[in-house]
C-alpha cells in the first residue's frame, strides 16, 4: 500500500469510527442532548444530566406547563399536584441534582424569555452557599447550551456526539431491564419533573428503631465541617431572579425547604443565620429550613431529602390549608423586617415527642368463628367473647381504619388504648356469631371480604361446598350499625388451588410466574376495581383498605393499589404498629396478630401490650 | 493545551493541512502562527516570560555575532573580543537561569533556609509557563553555540522565535539544537505522504503509551505512594514499579507525539529515548533516557567544566596528592558528579531531587573510580563480558538501581523516600499482593490485564528495535489489509482503552452522589 493510500485509508477509518460514535450517541442520546427523538426516555436522560435532559423535554412539552419549580435535589419533594391546585396552575418541577444558584439564574432567564411563565417557586437550600457555578463534570453537570450563555452550541454538541460510548450502551442495556417502578437509572418522573419516589413512598414505616435498621445513615450521621463561602454570589443570583420575575410579571415564591437537623450541625450557627438573613434581605420567603420536622428522621428519605409527604405539608402551610396535620412551628413567612434573633432561635427547634406524633396500634386478625374448632384459623364464639371482654375491660377501644387515617393525615385524636379487630375472607359466622358480640361490647371491627365468595357457599361456579360467606344484605346491615366496615380482600386473588381448573392459580396478590408487569398491573387493577364496586354497592361505604391475601405483597402491588385509592393495606406479620402523624406509610402493610383458639384473654392482653 | 485533548488534535490537523496549502515561502510563518496559537490557548500572561527570554537570547546572539565579525588582527584585540563575548554570554545566561531560578526554585530556597532568614524573604507566586526549563535550555544552548562561533546568529527575530517556540516540543522536550532544527523549520517543502504516514503512526503509538498504559498505571501509583502509605513493602514496590512504567510510557509517549507531529510537517526531531530498559549500566541508562538533556549537559556543562582552568588546577592537585587511578580521574569524576547533581535539581525544586542527583552522581562516580577493581574481579571470576547471562545480569542490576532511584522522584517528600524504602525491605507483607489489596487501588482486573498486554506488545517491539529491526518500514512490506488492521487495532485501543478509560460515571452512581 502506498503511503498516500495508507494515509487516506487511515483518515477514512477515523472518519467512519467518528461517524459511528456520533451516530450511536445521537440516536440513543443518553443525556437527552439531541431531544431523545428515538427512545423518548427522558426519565433516563434526566438521571444522567437533569439540566440538559429537562430542557430538551421542555422544548417539546413546554406548552403543557405554565409554572415552574426550581432548585437543587431537595426541591424534588415540592409537590406539583398540590401546587397546581393551590395556584390553579400547571407546574413542572425543574429540580436538578447539585444545582447551584448560578444554574437557577440562567434557567430562569431562559424560561422567562422562551416559555409562558406564570409562577416560579424557587427553593434556596443551604448547599447553595456551599457551591456556586460548579460544573466539574462536563457531561453530567453542565447546562444545556440554550440556557447557558457561557457554552457554545458547537462545544455542547461535540461533547455529546463524542461522549464515551458506554453511556449509550448502558442506556440500551437499561432498556432491556426497565421496569414500571424506577430503578437507579431512571429516577425522574418525566411528566412532573420530580424524582420518581414511588418505591420509597410505598415502603411501610413504623417505629423509629425499625427505620434506623433500614437507614443506618441516621444513626451514624456523617459529620463534616462545612462553610458557606458562596452566600454572597448565591444571594446576588436570587436577587437577579427576583428582578427578572418582577420585570416579566412572574409570581415568584421563594421557599427554604426543610433541612435535616443533623446536617445543619455541619455548619456554624452564625453562618447559617447569616445565610438566611441575607436571603431575607433579598426577598421574603417561606422558611421551613429548621423546625420540629427537621428533627424527625422518618420525615426524610435520607440525610438530605425530605419526604413528599412533608412537601404536601409545606404546600398546605403556604396556602393556609387546614386539612393536613402540621406541627405549629413548621413554616414561617420571613421578610426583611423579621427580627434579627429569629434567624438564630429557629436553629434550635424542639423535637416532636413520640406521644405528640405517634400512637401504638395493635391489630387482631380473625377468620371464621365456629363451635367446632378444626383448624388454627378458627376461634370459638366463647373464646372470642372472652377475648373481646378482656379487651374492653382492659380499657381498649376498637377503632376503624378511618380513624387511623384521620389520626395520621389530619392529626385527629385516637383513644388512649386503640385496637383494631379484623376478620379475613368474609365468613357468614362473622355476621351470625361475631357481630352480636361486637355489638354487645361496642367494639368496632373491619371485615375483609373476598369478592368471588361474597354471599356464596360453593366455590365460584363449582359444586365444591365451602364454609358459607355473608352477602350484601348482611354487609349492609352491619355497615349501617356504624360498628363494622366491609373492606377488600381482593375480588379473586385468593384462589384455592385444589378447586381451580386452570394451571395459573392466583393464591395471593403476587404476579403469576412469567406474567409481565403490565399484564399483572392490569389484572390487579381490574380485580380491585371489581372488588370495590361490589362491596361499596353492598355496604354503601367507601372501600379504601385491603388486607393482602396470605399477607403476601410486593412494592409493585402496594404502588398499584395506592394509585387506585387504597390508603391502608395489611400484612399478616405479627407486631404492634406505630402510626405516625404526617406519614401515611405507617398505614401500609400493617402488622397483625393472628388470633387462634388457644390465645387466652390474658395472653392476648400480654401480646398486644 | 494537553497532547491528549481534542483542541490539540484539531490544531495539529488544521496546521498540517494549511502547511501544505500556503505558499512555500510562508510555511515557516505558518508554523510560527500555529505555535503562537498553542501558547495563547494556554494563557497570554504565561507567554510573556517566553517572549522575554526569546528576545533576550536573540539579542545576545546578535551581539555575539557582531563581536565574531569584529576584525581582531593581533592577540590583544583577540583577547579583548573574547572578553566582551564572555561578558555578553555570561550576562545573558545569568539573566535566563536567574529567571528560571526565581520562578522554579526561589520559594523552595526560601523555605529551605533557616526560618530566621527564610521567613523574611519574599515569596513569589509566578504562573510558570509550560516547558519553561526546556525553553531556556534550548535558548541557552543557542547562545553558547553562537558564542563558540559554531554557527552564525539568526538575524530574523521571527525565525529565531520559531526555533525556540516550535510548539510540539514545548510540553516535554526534546531539547533541540539550533543547527539541527532551525534549517528544517525554515526550509520550504512539499507534501511527503510517507512523512505524514510515519508522523501519524508515531503519534498513535505515543497516545497508546500515554493514554492506555501510563494513565492507567498512574491510578495505582497515586493510590499507593502517598505521605502516609498504609501498605506493605510488596505493594509499595509494586507502586514504584508502576511508576517506572508510568514515567517511561508518559514521557517517551509524549516525545513520540512530539516527533510524530513534527514529522507530519516534514521535520525530523532528535530522539530522546533509546529503549532504556536494555541499559547495562547507569551511565548507559542516562545515554538512553532523556538523551537530549544528557547531551546538553555534556556539551554545555561537563566539557566546559572539565576543560576550565579551575578544573585543570584541581586535576593537577589530585594527580599529585592521590595515588593511582583515583588521582588521574579525580577531576573527571568530580565533573560527572556535578552534572548528575544538576540533572537531579533540574527535575524540580525539592530535596528529594537533590538526593536523586546525589544517588546517580555517587553511583556513577563510584563506578568510574572502581572500574579497575571491577575489571580485576571479572578476570578473577572468569566472567565473559559478551555472554548473554552477563548482559542479563547487568541489565537487571541497572534496572534495580534505576528502580531504587525512582523512590526519590516519586515519594511525596525526602523523608517518605526513606520510609518507603524501609517498608519495602523490612515489611514486605507479600500476602497483600494476593489478598485483594491490589484490586482495591483503583484498577480493576481488566486494567491489570490491559497494562500487562500493552507492556508485552511494547517490550516485544522494543526487543525487535534493539536488534536493529525498523518496525515501521518492516510493516510497510506487509499486505495492505494487514497494515490497515494494525493501525485500526491501535486506533481502537487508543480510543476505547485510552481516551474513554476514565470519566465514565454509571447512571446509578451519578444519582447516588446526590
Amino acid at each position: 500500500m502506498s503511503s498516500k493510500k495508507w494515509v487516506l485509508v487511515f483518515l477514512a477509518t477515523v472518519f467512519v469510527l467518528a461517524a459511528l460514535l456520533a451516530g450511536l450517541n445521537a440516536a440513543v442520546d443518553p443525556f437527552g442532548a439531541f431531544g431523545d427523538r428515538l427512545l423518548s426516555w427522558f426519565s433516563y436522560d434526566e438521571t444522567n444530566n437533569p439540566r440538559v435532559a429537562k430542557l430538551s423535554y421542555l422544548e417539546q412539552h413546554h406548552d403543557e406547563y405554565d409554572s415552574y419549580i426550581l432548585g437543587c435535589s431537595s426541591t424534588s419533594s415540592f409537590p406539583v399536584d398540590a401546587f397546581n391546585e393551590a395556584f390553579d396552575a400547571r407546574f413542572y418541577n425543574l429540580i436538578m441534582y447539585g444545582a447551584d444558584m448560578r444554574d437557577c439564574e440562567k434557567i430562569t432567564r431562559y424560561l422567562i424569555e422562551h416559555y409562558e411563565v406564570k409562577n416560579l417557586i424557587l427553593n434556596v437550600y443551604l448547599d447553595n452557599g456551599l457551591e456556586y457555578d460548579e460544573e466539574s463534570d462536563r457531561l453530567t453537570k453542565s447546562l444545556h447550551y440554550k440556557e447557558d450563555p457561557d457554552t457554545s452550541a458547537l462545544s455542547f454538541y461535540t461533547r455529546y456526539l463524542f461522549a464515551d460510548p458506554r453511556y449509550a450502551l448502558a442506556k440500551l442495556n437499561a432498556l432491556r431491564t426497565d421496569t414500571i417502578l424506577p430503578q437507579t437509572f431512571d429516577v425522574f418522573d418525566e411528566r412532573t419533573g420530580c424524582y420518581d419516589k414511588r418505591v420509597r413512598d410505598a415502603e411501610p414505616i413504623g417505629s423509629a428503631e425499625r427505620y434506623l435498621e433500614s437507614y443506618p445513615v441516621f444513626a451514624d450521621y456523617p459529620h463534616q465541617t462545612l462553610s458557606l463561602p458562596y452566600t454572597e454570589p448565591c444571594m446576588q443570583s436570587v436577587a437577579a431572579i427576583r428582578a427578572m420575575c418582577e420585570e416579566a410579571g412572574v409570581n415568584l415564591t421563594v421557599v427554604a425547604g426543610p433541612v435535616y437537623a443533623a446536617y445543619l450541625k455541619n455548619y456554624q450557627t452564625e453562618d447559617i443565620a447569616a445565610f438566611y438573613r441575607s436571603l431575607a434581605q433579598v426577598t421574603p420567603f417561606w422558611d421551613f429550613s429548621s423546625s420540629s420536622v427537621s428533627c424527625e428522621m422518618r420525615y426524610f428519605y435520607d440525610g438530605t431529602h425530605f419526604r413528599n409527604n412533608v412537601g404536601e405539608m409545606m404546600c398546605a402551610r403556604m396556602t393556609g390549608r387546614t386539612d393536613l396535620w402540621l406541627p405549629d412551628d413548621f413554616g414561617t413567612y420571613v421578610t426583611a423586617d423579621t427580627p434579627e434573633e429569629y434567624f438564630t432561635d429557629v436553629l434550635s427547634p424542639a423535637a416532636l415527642s413520640p406521644d405528640e406524633i405517634s400512637a401504638q396500634v395493635p391489630i387482631l386478625m380473625y377468620h371464621h368463628l365456629s363451635e367446632d374448632v378444626t383448624n388454627s384459623e378458627m376461634v370459638s364464639p366463647e373464646q372470642f367473647e372472652a377475648q373481646i371482654r378482656a379487651l374492653s375491660e382492659a380499657g381498649y377501644t376498637g377503632v376503624s381504619f378511618d380513624e387511623l387515617q384521620a389520626y395520621v393525615l389530619r392529626g385527629a385524636p385516637l383513644p388512649e388504648k386503640p385496637v383494631v379487630i379484623t376478620f379475613d375472607d368474609g365468613y357468614e359466622s362473622n355476621y351470625t356469631l361475631a357481630y352480636p358480640i361486637l355489638q354487645k361490647y361496642g367494639m368496632k371491627a373491619t371485615i375483609f371480604a373476598i369478592g368471588v365468595s361474597f354471599g356464596k357457599d360453593h366455590y365460584k361456579d363449582t359444586d365444591y361446598a365451602i364454609t358459607p360467606h355473608f352477602g350484601a344484605a348482611e354487609a349492609a346491615e352491619m355497615a349501617a350499625s356504624g360498628l363494622i366496615s366491609i373492606q377488600s380482600h381482593t375480588y379473586d386473588m385468593h384462589q384455592w388451588p385444589p378447586y381451580e381448573s386452570g394451571s395459573a392459580v392466583r393464591e395471593n396478590i403476587l404476579p403469576l410466574p412469567g406474567e409481565s408487569e403490565e399484564a399483572y398491573v392490569q389484572a390487579l387493577t381490574e380485580d380491585f376495581t371489581r372488588s370495590r364496586a361490589l362491596l361499596e354497592d353492598a355496604a354503601g361505604q367507601p372501600v379504601d383498605v385491603l388486607a393482602y391475601p396470605a399477607g403476601q405483597y410486593s412494592t409493585l402491588a402496594q404502588v398499584t393499589l395506592q394509585s387506585l385509592g387504597v390508603h391502608v393495606t395489611l400484612s399478616t406479620n405479627p407486631g404492634v404498629n406505630t402510626v405516625v402523624r404526617g406519614l401515611p406509610q405507617t398505614l401500609y402493610a400493617m402488622l397483625r396478630f393472628g388470633i387462634t383458639e388457644d390465645v387466652t384473654p390474658e395472653a392476648l392482653l400480654d401480646m398486644i401490650r | 493545551m494537553s497532547f491528549a485533548s481534542l483542541p490539540f488534535v484539531g490544531l495539529v490537523a488544521a496546521g498540517v493541512i494549511l502547511y501544505y496549502l500556503v505558499p512555500k515561502r510562508a510555511q515557516w510563518l505558518l508554523l510560527l502562527a500555529v505555535s503562537m496559537a498553542f501558547y495563547l490557548a494556554g494563557g497570554a500572561k504565561r507567554a510573556v516570560w517566553l517572549v522575554l527570554v526569546a528576545g533576550l537570547t536573540w539579542l545576545a546572539g546578535l551581539l555575539l555575532e557582531k563581536q565574531n565579525a569584529r576584525p581582531a588582527p593581533d592577540k590583544t584585540a583577540k583577547t579583548a573580543v573574547r572578553r566582551v563575548k564572555k561578558r555578553i554570554c555570561a550576562a545573558c545566561l545569568v539573566l535566563c537561569f536567574g529567571l528560571l531560578y526565581l520562578m522554579k526554585y526561589w520559594n523552595f530556597t526560601a523555605s529551605a533556609l533557616p526560618s530566621a532568614i527564610g521567613d523574611k524573604l519574599p515569596r513569589w507566586d509566578f504562573v510558570v509557563p509550560l516547558g519553561l526549563s526546556y525553553f531556556i535550555f534550548q535558548a541557552a544552548g543557542y547562545v553558547i553555540d553562537v558564542y563558540r562561533g559554531k554557527y552564525p546568529a539568526q538575524k530574523n527575530p521571527l525565525k529565531y522565535g520559531l526555533f525556540v517556540s516550535f510548539f510540539p516540543q514545548m510540553v516535554q522536550g526534546p531539547i533541540s539544537r539550533y543547527d539541527q532544527l532551525a534549517p528544517q523549520l525554515l526550509s520550504a517543502r512539499g507534501l511527503d505522504w510517507r512523512d505524514l504516514k510515519f508522523g501519524i503512526q508515531l503519534c498513535l503509538w505515543g497516545y497508546f503509551k500515554k493514554l492506555v498504559i501510563a494513565d492507567r498505571a498512574a491510578v495505582l501509583v497515586n493510590a499507593v505512594i502517598t505521605e502516609n502509605c498504609p501498605y506493605g513493602g510488596a505493594v509499595v514496590a509494586c507502586g514504584i514499579l508502576f511508576y517506572c512504567i508510568q514515567l517511561y510510557c508518559d514521557f517517551s509517549g509524549g516525545i513520540d507525539i512530539t516527533r510524530g507531529v513534527a514529522r507530519m510537517f516534514g521535520i525530523d526531531m532528535a530522539e530522546n529515548f533509546r529503549r532504556p530498559i536494555f541499559a547495562t549500566s547507569l551511565t548507559d541508562y542516562w545515554r538512553r533516557w532523556h538523551i537530549t538533556l544528557g547531551a546538553w549537559m555534556r556539551d554545555y556543562v561537563f566539557y566546559p567544566l572539565s576543560l576550565s582552568r579551575g578544573f585543570g588546577k584541581i586535576s593537577r592537585w589530585a594527580r599529585a596528592h592521590i595515588r593511582g587511578t583515583g588521582g588521574k580521574i579525580f577531576a573527571t569524576s568530580l565533573a560527572t558528579f556535578i552534572v548528575y547533581l544538576i540533572i537531579g535539581v533540574w527535575h524540580g525544586a525539592n530535596f528529594r531531587y537533590i538526593a536523586f542527583g546525589l544517588w546517580n552522581g555517587v553511583l556513577i562516580t563510584a563506578s568510574l573510580l572502581l572500574e579497575k577493581t571491577f575489571l580485576r574481579w571479572k578476570a578473577a571470576l572468569h566472567i565473559d563480558d559478551k555472554s548473554a547471562a552477563w548482559r542479563v545480569f547487568m541489565t537487571l542490576r541497572t534496572g534495580l538501581l534505576v528502580f531504587v532511584g525512582r523512590y526519590f522522584t516519586r515519594a511525596p517528600r525526602l523523608r517518605s523516600v526513606f520510609t518507603l524504602l524501609k517498608t519495602t525491605v523490612l515489611h514486605p507483607q507479600p500476602s497483600q499482593l494476593l489478598d485483594g489489596t491490589l484490586l482495591s487501588l483503583g484498577l480493576a482486573k481488566t486494567d491489570f490485564l490491559v497494562v500487562a498486554l500493552a507492556l508485552a506488545v511494547l517490550l516485544t517491539l522494543e526487543c525487535f528495535q534493539e536488534r536493529g529491526v525498523h518496525i515501521r518500514p518492516a510493516l510497510e512490506k506487509k499486505p495492505g489489509f494487514v497494515q490497515w488492521l494494525a493501525v485500526t487495532a491501535l486506533l481502537l485501543a487508543v480510543l476505547l482503552l485510552g481516551v474513554f478509560r476514565a470519566g465514565y460515571i454509571p447512571s446509578g452512581f451519578i444519582y447516588t452522589q446526590f
